[in-house]
Order: structure tokens, then C-alpha cells, then sequence
């Protein structure tokens, strides 16, 4: 009932009583008594005023709530009484609970709370990405939505300022902004018609990075910036809230979308497209339209399409599709939590059962006195819930830092992760989550409790029927402490494997005292080619000669840099299956002839390449996977393949080993066929036909970092002034970064684990304690009638050993049939590995015994006199 | 301890309402049969039906009334008295009548009864 319906019927009953008093004492006054008499008598004739409101209150109903703030104001004064049993069973509830908030944050703020756009249910997210012409034709013949389409990750050279700068941008179709109905902090977004050439000379700033490098200054609008050696007008600045497609946009362009140019209009920039549902039409409606479309785009490429692409495209929430990756992480994750708070809940449960067993007489006689089993129960029930809530705002307080922390684990690109804040949903699930885990571990307490004060907690001493239940309880409650740390230990142990396994790929290169550096001058820079290769000679010659440089290269995709180079090329020989391509898709590695001998890359048949296949006859070499694939059982030495639109075939002149340039679990990615490395130079292109102009350079060197890259930074300044250094990293950064999603999975896992084991070894400490002091006289009588210590310790570690093994049974049969989720996160490891399960069983039951033995040898100790006088 | 003596006389007060109830609640149903009427109307009306002899205590009355009005019984009304006087103004309602009709049939088995019991035997 609410606080303020329960003030007006109080008032209303005051004024009942009020009209009454005033009735009778008229009455009075007409048979002739004085009004102040009157008045009296019939206030005596009424009783005591306050208690008739009060029985009226209870006939209402309204004394439940007077009840549970006695009930709270009674238990609090218990917790204020024991202090230590209130601190620990709080403490553990705040843990588990701040665990659960601080994930939840995490799921709430990526995948619940919705996109930071107006009406967010309209957008749409279409899977499958699409060249710049399909893209194109699906804006123009789309009806049930308006589609937008973006790339991300391009990079421009920023210059003009005092020294040169790498920026991140994402090109965008014109309408994409008000697409997402973003509206800019400054000017404008782009017009309709603005992605064309001739009319894309424009770029839009994020907030960062026009308070950063231009000050902050209004008066940017309108003015030119040189982005790659072009002058593009800023029209407008987005706030420091647009965050789209993800935090590292520094700068929007226009999609230069030229159908002249058919490689770049078909084949260069493959888009992911999102939409706008039209008024009026359904996600079913553009679901059927995108099958349509699909069914005939094919027929306008300027070549060939296999039948498989895209046939699976459709439209899904933008929302969806944005966090599709993280989305089954991050509820493992919640899973993980919701584990160790079970844990935490039957820990205090069991803290609980102990002292009630010392509270029987209380409730005893609280029920001899007239309470009945439902009042005892809520009672006990309001004292567990104003724990629960005492470690939900503990727990807050936790989970506030637990974020903080969480957000530096996480890998940094984990979409919307800069959003995610505490919000009065996390607030409502803290609540919630606070009450429910009272109810939670009270009920088996307070019902047990409850029933023991029937049987008679009165007989002093009653050891007898309820401390056997009571013990069943507990130690069902142990049991399953030990299940749930089980599980979540073997889930951390097979993250662990699998993680080491990873960590321990052969990445096919060797990473130390190698440094690596985006060196890349502007694009028009090096329109020339020939400029641009001598700009890069030049530096090459400048680190070579440098001391303590061991040797130097450049290649354009650094294997686990996160860039993919594509290229269609025929293959001598090939007969490709049936709706395959034609032309196969390469990974396509431009570098200088020295890079196999930095990166240590070993040369498995014929011959690196040399200086002289710079400019000599055209030459190739592959990778063994390659070799395998395209020419089984032959030697790929002397075989040729084709680069599209070039020149003349490529002899390959050596097979080398594979290198994990994908990610560590992979060469390439699954849509690729092969991977082929050429030397740099101007036949060296790329899908776009392009000779690659920016290039990572790699120098192996045994001075430390810091040097290296201060003689790097002046080498390049020496030879131009309008050339960043970005993304300077050593290989061993990368390698390590490129881990950076399953580490951060593993490290939280095993937080969990450790958190869930402990509280599970304390909850089983607990109950053999708990055993132990209990059976005090008992192993007393024991030991007189000639027990040996022996028999005690066995017995006692008996009873634990019991509690340990169901638990780990029950956890091993638990995290059987639970552990295929997590079979994603996996590498090189079963989740359902025979040897992960048995070293976690063995480490938990060895932690286990350990725990028991403390109460186990303090049972051992008993002296048999002391414990006959005992109580 | 104030507490406690506090819900001790509360205690007793439930106790009486409890020996009451039944027959107060017939009593009060019986009283509004005539038509609307306020607390102190129906206190008045069963002192006077009875001759003097039921007393009505008021520290069970309104917490009686508040029962039948919670089980939907009777309902309330603030109206204006016949002395001027604003006065919360009770009212039978159709499933109110019916359960009067319950009341009675039970209250004369129950009365039957005990005057059975309480025949001299022959």
C-alpha cells in the first residue's frame, strides 16, 4: 500500500473518531450535561482512542508493514549485538553481489540499454557487407528502409599543423548520420548527394579531436584541413557522445563512391550496411525485400559472383548486430557471477544456521509466548533480507570499483564499453538482486529455525532431532558451495589451458628485439610510385645503418596487426570446386626483401627473395599452408600465379612457414584462400590496383625500445616532414595484444574461480567446525571408553571428505553438462577435457582436506575430561 | 519494555473483538438493513433495540466496521448528519445482504442449539 494512500486513511479514521466523539458528547449536552463533562464522558465511554485506531489499522490490514519495521528496526539491533557473524556474512554477500552488479553493468549498458539514437527500434542492422556499387543499388531500390553504409578503419595523414598526424576515420555514406538521426555539436552532417566525386571534399571532426588539435575553436567550421595532402572543408563537429561505429573515429568522410572506378566501386571496400525502417514497414517486410535484392544484385557486379554471397544476408536490430560478438561473452561472464553469488548465498545460509542453533531457546520462548511459525519465519526472514541489503550497498560500492577495473581488462574495442555506466537499472537489479538474495539464503534458516521452536527448543539441551536436520542442511548447503566452485574452477582451468595453448602457438615469426612502426606518407605523395619507393629506400638505408640494428624491413600488413590485404589472382593449374571463385581471394604480403630474415620467418624449399627481384622478373612466394592447398603433394617452387590485371604470371620461388597473421588461432581469415608475399615494388598491387603506400616498418635491433623508436622518428623527419610514425609497438605488444579478448575472459574467469573456491573452503571449514564443537562431548565419551586420536581425525575427516567429494561429483557432473557453452571461447582444448577435470578435482579436494584437517586435528586435541564437563 | 505493554492491551482488545465478532458483525449488518447510518448511529441503535442491555464498545466497533468494509460488505460514505455534522456513513451492500441472511440462519441454529442444551431435561 502506498505511503501516501496509508496517510489519508489515517486521517480519514481521525475524523471518524472526531465525528463520533463530537456525536456523543451532543448528546450529553441536549440531556443537560456541561459541554466540557460531556466531552469526557464520552471520550471514557470511547476508551483509549489511540488503541481503538490501532485495531482498526489491523482490521485493514496495514499491520504487516508495522511489523516489518519492527521486525528491521529488531534485527538490526541483533546485527549491532554480533558485530563479527554481521561484518562476514555481509562482507561475503557484498562480494558476490558487487560481482553480479558490476557485470551486469556490462551486459545492461552494451546489450540492454538501448542505442543513443531517436526511436532506436527503427534501425536495423543489415548482415553481410557490401562493395560500394551493391551498396549503391540497394539505397536506390529499397523501399521498406533507408540504408546507410560505413567503413572503418581508413587512416589519414593529418599535416598543416606543426607535425604530421595518423587519424583514424570511418567514410560513411551521406545520409548515414541522419540515418541515426545524429545531430552534429557544430554545423552540420553531410547532404544527399555528398558521397559523389566533386562533391566529397568535406570532412566532419569528432569532439576529441577538434578540442585537441584545433582548440576547440567554433571558427574551424568552414575552414580546409589537409588530409592526405588534400584539402577537405570541415562542416561540422560531432559531440564527444557520438561514438559511432566506435570510439576511435576521429574524423567522417565522405564515401567517394565513383562508378568509373569499377575495382574501387566493386571490389575495394567491403561495407557493413545498417538501416532505417520506412514509417509503416516491418523488420519482416525489409527481411523479404533484402532476399529480393539479394536474389539480383549479383547480376550487376562487373564480373562473376558466387552464388554463396551474402545468401545468408538479413536484417537484424542494429542493436544485435553491433554487439553480436560480445553478447555470448558476456552472458558467460553473468553466468559466472550468478554462480559465485549461489556460493555466497548458501555460505551465509550456513552462517546462519549455526547461530540459529544458538538462538533456539530465543525463538523457544518467543514462540511459547504466542508467535506464531509465520511470524517467526518473517521475522527471521526480515533479519536475512536487511543483511542482504546492507551487502547490496556494500556490494554497490564494490561493484563501482569492480567497473572501473573491469573496463581495463576488457579489450578496449569492445563495442559501446565506453557507454556502459551505472544507471537506476543496475540500481533496480542491485535491489532486487540484494532482497531476493535475502529471501534466498533466509528461507532454509527461518524455516528450519521456525520448526525447531514447535519441537520444543525448550528442553534444555536439545541436541537431539533438530541438530541432526540442522546438520543434513548444512551440509547440503556445503555440498553444493563445493558443486558451484567446482564448476566455475574447471570452467577457469579449461579458459587457463586453452589460454596457455594459445599463448604458446607458434606464431610462425619470432617477435623479440623486433620493433614495428606505421610509417606511411600521404596517399597523393605517393601517387608516384617511384617516389614513394625511393622515400622508402632512402629510410630503410638511414635505420640499416644505424647502430645496433641487426636488420630492417617493410611489409604492409603486420601479421597480428588487425589489417587484412586482399587480392584476386589466378593460380597456375587451379580448377576450382564447383561455386567457388574463380580467382581465388589471397592474403597478399608486399614486403622489402629482408623481411622473412627480420621477422625470422623460416624458409621451408627454394629461396627468400633478393635484392635483385626488386626490379627483375616477377617472382611470389607462399606460405606451406598455401603450397598444400593449391599444389597437394608437388613442390610449389617453379609453379606460378597471376595478380589480376597485372602484367605477367609470378613464378614462386620459395615456400616458407606459416605465419599466424589472422590472429594467433589463424592464418587468415576463413574468407580467404591463400597467402602469397611479393616484393615491393610498383607491380606490386593490391585489389584496388594500388601499389600499397602505407607500410609498417619492421627493425630488429638490440638497443632497447625507446632508442629505436627516437631513431626512428628522426630518420623519418630527416627525409620529410609531412610523414607520421604511428602505432609504435614492439612484436611482443602485438602478439600480446592480439590476445587481448581471451586473456581478459581468462583473467575474469579465474577472479571468479578464486572467489568461488574460497568462499566454498570456508563454507566448508564451517561445517565441520560447526561438527566438531557440536560433538565435542560426544568424541569426549568417545575417547574415554579408549578411542584412539587416530579413529577421531579419520572420522572427522571422513565427514568432510564425504561433504568434498558429492560436491566435486556433483560440480564434475555439473560442468559436463554445462560446459559446452563455453566451447566458443576454447582453443585447442575440449570442454569437456578429461585432464582439466581431473587436476581441478584433485586441486579442490586437496584444498578441501586441508580445510578439514583444521577442525579435524582440534577434534583430535579433545581432551576427554574437559569435554564430559562440557556444558 | 513499553513496547511490549503496548501490544499486550492491544492483545486483549483483539481478544474481545474476537469473542464478539461474530455476533457484533450480525449485530451491525441487522442495524444497517434500516437503511444508511454513521459509528455512532449504530452504537445508538443497538443500545436502544436492546432495551439498554448491549453495550457497543466502540474499540470494537470501528475496527469492525473496517473488517466488513475490507470483505466488501458494507461501504463507506462521508455525508452530511442530520445535525450538520460530516459523518462517515455506512451502508449495506448486495453481497453484504446476503451474508446477513447467513448470519441469521446461524445465529438461530446457534441459539436453538444452546436452548437445547439448556432445556431441563424431562
Amino acid at each position: 500500500m502506498s505511503f501516501w494512500r496509508r496517510r489519508r486513511r489515517e486521517a480519514d479514521l481521525e475524523e471518524e473518531v472526531r465525528s463520533h466523539l463530537e456525536m456523543a458528547a451532543r448528546e450529553s449536552v441536549e440531556r443537560g450535561e456541561t459541554a466540557k463533562k460531556a466531552e469526557q464522558a464520552a471520550r471514557r465511554e470511547f476508551g483509549n482512542v489511540e488503541l481503538v485506531k490501532e485495531t482498526a489499522r489491523d482490521a485493514r490490514g496495514w499491520r504487516w508493514m508495522e511489523d516489518i519495521v519492527e521486525d528491521a528496526r529488531y534485527g538490526l539491533r541483533r546485527m549491532r549485538k554480533s558485530p563479527g557473524f554481521t561484518a562476514i556474512a555481509v562482507l561475503t554477500l557484498a562480494l558476490g553481489i558487487g560481482a553480479n552488479t558490476a557485470i551486469f553493468s556490462l551486459v545492461n549498458g552494451i546489450l540492454l540499454v538501448s542505442l543513443p539514437y531517436p526511436n532506436p527500434e527503427r534501425l536495423v542492422s543489415v548482415t553481410g557487407t557490401y562493395p560500394k556499387g551493391a551498396f549503391v543499388a540497394m539505397r536506390e531500390q529499397m523501399r521498406t528502409m533507408d540504408v546507410g553504409a560505413y567503413a572503418e578503419g581508413h587512416e589519414f595523414n593529418l599535416t598543416g599543423l606543426e607535425e604530421p598526424v595518423r587519424l583514424t576515420g570511418t567514410l560513411v555514406s551521406a545520409q548515414l548520420f541522419s540515418i541515426l538521426g545524429a545531430r552534429p555539436e557544430l554545423g552540420r552532417t553531410f547532404y544527399p548527394g555528398e558521397d559523389v566525386p566533386g562533391q566529397d571534399n568535406l570532412v566532419i571532426l569528432s569532439h576529441a579531436l577538434w578540442a585537441e588539435k584545433f582548440g576547440g575553436n567554433p571558427s574551424i567550421l568552414g575552414q580546409s584541413i589537409e588530409l592526405e595532402g588534400k584539402s577537405r572543408q570541415v562542416v561540422g563537429v560531432m559531440p564527444a557522445e557520438f561514438r559511432f561505429p566506435s570510439p576511435k573515429t576521429q574524423v567522417w568522410l565522405p564515401l567517394h563512391n565513383d562508378p568509373r572506378n569499377t575495382i574501387l566501386y566493386w571490389a575495394d571496400d567491403f561495407m557493413p550496411v545498417l538501416g532505417r525502417l520506412r514509417p509503416g514497414s516491418t523488420m519482416e517486410q525489409a527481411r523479404t525485400e533484402l532476399r529480393m535484392f539479394q536474389s539480383h544484385v549479383g547480376a550487376l557486379f562487373p564480373w562473376p559472383m558466387p552464388a554463396a554471397w551474402n545468401a545468408d544476408a538479413s536484417v537484424v536490430p542494429l542493436q544485435n548486430g553491433m554487439v553480436a560478438d560480445v553478447r555470448t561473452r558476456l552472458l558467460l561472464l553473468l553466468g559466472a557471477v550468478a554462480l559465485v553469488l549461489m556460493i555466497a548465498c548458501s555460505n551465509v545460509a550456513n552462517l546462519t544456521l549455526s547461530r540459529a542453533a544458538t538462538r533456539e531457546k530465543e525463538i523457544g520462548i518467543r514462540s511459547a509466548l504466542g508467535a506464531g511459525r509465520m511470524r517467526i519465519t518473517r521475522q527471521l526472514l526480515t533479519e536475512s533480507v536487511l543483511q542482504a541489503i546492507l551487502g547490496g550497498s556494500l556490494g554497490l560500492l564494490f561493484a563501482k570499483e569492480g567497473l572501473a577495473l573491469l573496463k581495463l581488462v576488457l579489450p578496449p574495442d569492445t563495442p559501446r564499453l565506453a557507454d556502459v555506466q551505472m544507471d537506476w537499472r543496475v540500481l533496480a537489479f542491485t535491489g532486487g538482486l540484494a532482497i531476493l538474495t535475502g529471501l534466498i539464503f533466509g528461507f532454509a534458516p527461518a524455516l528450519h529455525s521456525s520448526r525447531a521452536a514447535l519441537t520444543g527448543a525448550l528442553k534444555s539441551g536439545s541436541r537431539g532431532t533438530t541438530g541432526r536436520v540442522s546438520q543434513r542442511l548444512r551440509g547440503s548447503l556445503a555440498i553444493a558451495q563445493v558443486a558451484f566452485a567446482m564448476m566455475l574452477v574447471i570452467a577457469a582451468g579449461l579458459l587457463i589451458r586453452s589460454f596457455w595453448t594459445l599463448s604458446h602457438v607458434d606464431p610462425g615469426f619470432r617477435s623479440e628485439h623486433v620493433l614495428s612502426a606505421r610509417v606511411a606518407p600521404n596517399q597523393s605523395f605517393c601517387g608516384g610510385a617511384a617516389r614513394c619507393l625511393t622515400f622508402y629506400r632512402n629510410l630503410l638505408d638511414q635505420v640499416r645503418t644505424s647502430p645496433a640494428v641487426a636488420g630492417t624491413a617493410l611489409v604492409n600488413t603486420l601479421p597480428l596487426g588487425g589489417r587484412v590485404a586482399k587480392r584476386s589472382l589466378d593460380v597456375e593449374n587451379y580448377a576450382p570446386a564447383a561455386g567457388q571463385d574463380l580467382s581465388p581471394l589471397f592474403w597478399l604480403h608486399v614486403v622489402t626483401p629482408d623481411y622473412f630474415r627480420v621477422m625470422g620467418v623460416p624458409l621451408l624449399s627454394g629461396r627468400t627473395f633478393v635484392d635483385a627481384d626488386v626490379s627483375g622478373e616477377p617472382v611470389a612466394i607462399v606460405t606451406a599452408a598455401t603450397a598444400r592447398r593449391f599444389w597437394p603433394n608437388q613442390n610449389a617452387v617453379g609453379k606460378h600465379i597471376h595478380l589480376l590485371d597485372d602484367k605477367s604470371w609470378r613464378t614462386i620461388v620459395g615456400v616458407i612457414a606459416d605465419v599466424r597473421a589472422y590472429d594467433l588461432q589463424r592464418n587468415i581469415p576463413s574468407w580467404m584462400s591463400g597467402t602469397a608475399y611479393v616484393p615491393y615494388n610498383s607491380s606490386a598491387t593490391l585489389e584496388d590496383r594500388r601499389m600499397p603506400s602505407e607500410m609498417t616498418i619492421v627493425i630488429r635491433s638490440t638497443s632497447d625500445e625507446a632508442q629505436t623508436t627516437a631513431m626512428l622518428r628522426e630518420a623519418v623527419a630527416s627525409l620529410s616532414h609531412e610523414v607520421p610514425v604511428s602505432e609504435v609497438k614492439t612484436m611482443g605488444a602485438v602478439v600480446s595484444d592480439s590476445v587481448s579478448t581471451p586473456r581478459s575472459t581468462t583473467i575474469l574467469f579465474a577472479a571468479f574461480a578464486g572467489l568461488a573456491l574460497t568462499l566454498g573452503i570456508i563454507g566448508i571449514y564451517g561445517v565441520l567446525s560447526f561438527l566438531v564443537s557440536n560433538r565435542t562431548q560426544e568424541i569426549g565419551i568417545r575417547m574415554a571408553l579408549g578411542a584412539q586420536r587416530r579413529d577421531v581425525l579419520r572420522s572427522v575427516m571422513g565427514e568432510g571428505a564425504k561433504l568434498s567429494l558429492a560436491g566435486i561429483g556433483l560440480g564434475m557432473a555439473g560442468a559436463l553438462a554445462l560446459m559446452r557453452v563455453l566451447s566458443g571461447e576454447l582453443y585447442g582444448v575440449a570442454a569437456t577435457d578429461p585432464l582439466t577435470f581431473c587436476s581441478v578435482a584433485i586441486l579442490v579436494a586437496i584444498v578441501a582436506m586441508t580445510a578439514c584437517y583444521v577442525p579435524a586435528r582440534r577434534a583430535m586435541k579433545v581432551d576427554p575430561m574437559v569435554a564430559l564437563r562440557y556444558e | 519494555m513499553g513496547e511490549k505493554t503496548v501490544g499486550e492491551k492491544r492483545e486483549r482488545y483483539q481478544n474481545r473483538i474476537e469473542i464478539l465478532q461474530g455476533t457484533l458483525d450480525l449485530l451491525i449488518l441487522q442495524t444497517l438493513q434500516w437503511g444508511p447510518q454513521h459509528g455512532y448511529g449504530i452504537s445508538v441503535a443497538i443500545r436502544n433495540r436492546s432495551g439498554e442491555l448491549l453495550q457497543v464498545d466502540t474499540g470494537s466497533l470501528y475496527p469492525a466496521l473496517h473488517r466488513l468494509e475490507k470483505q466488501k460488505w458494507i461501504k463507506a460514505e462521508w455525508r452530511i448528519s442530520e445535525n450538520k455534522q460530516r459523518a462517515k456513513f455506512y451502508q449495506l451492500t448486495a453481497a453484504g445482504k446476503k451474508q446477513l441472511t447467513r448470519e441469521r440462519s446461524k445465529w438461530s441454529q446457534l441459539s436453538d442449539a444452546i436452548a437445547g442444551v439448556l432445556q431441563p431435561e424431562e
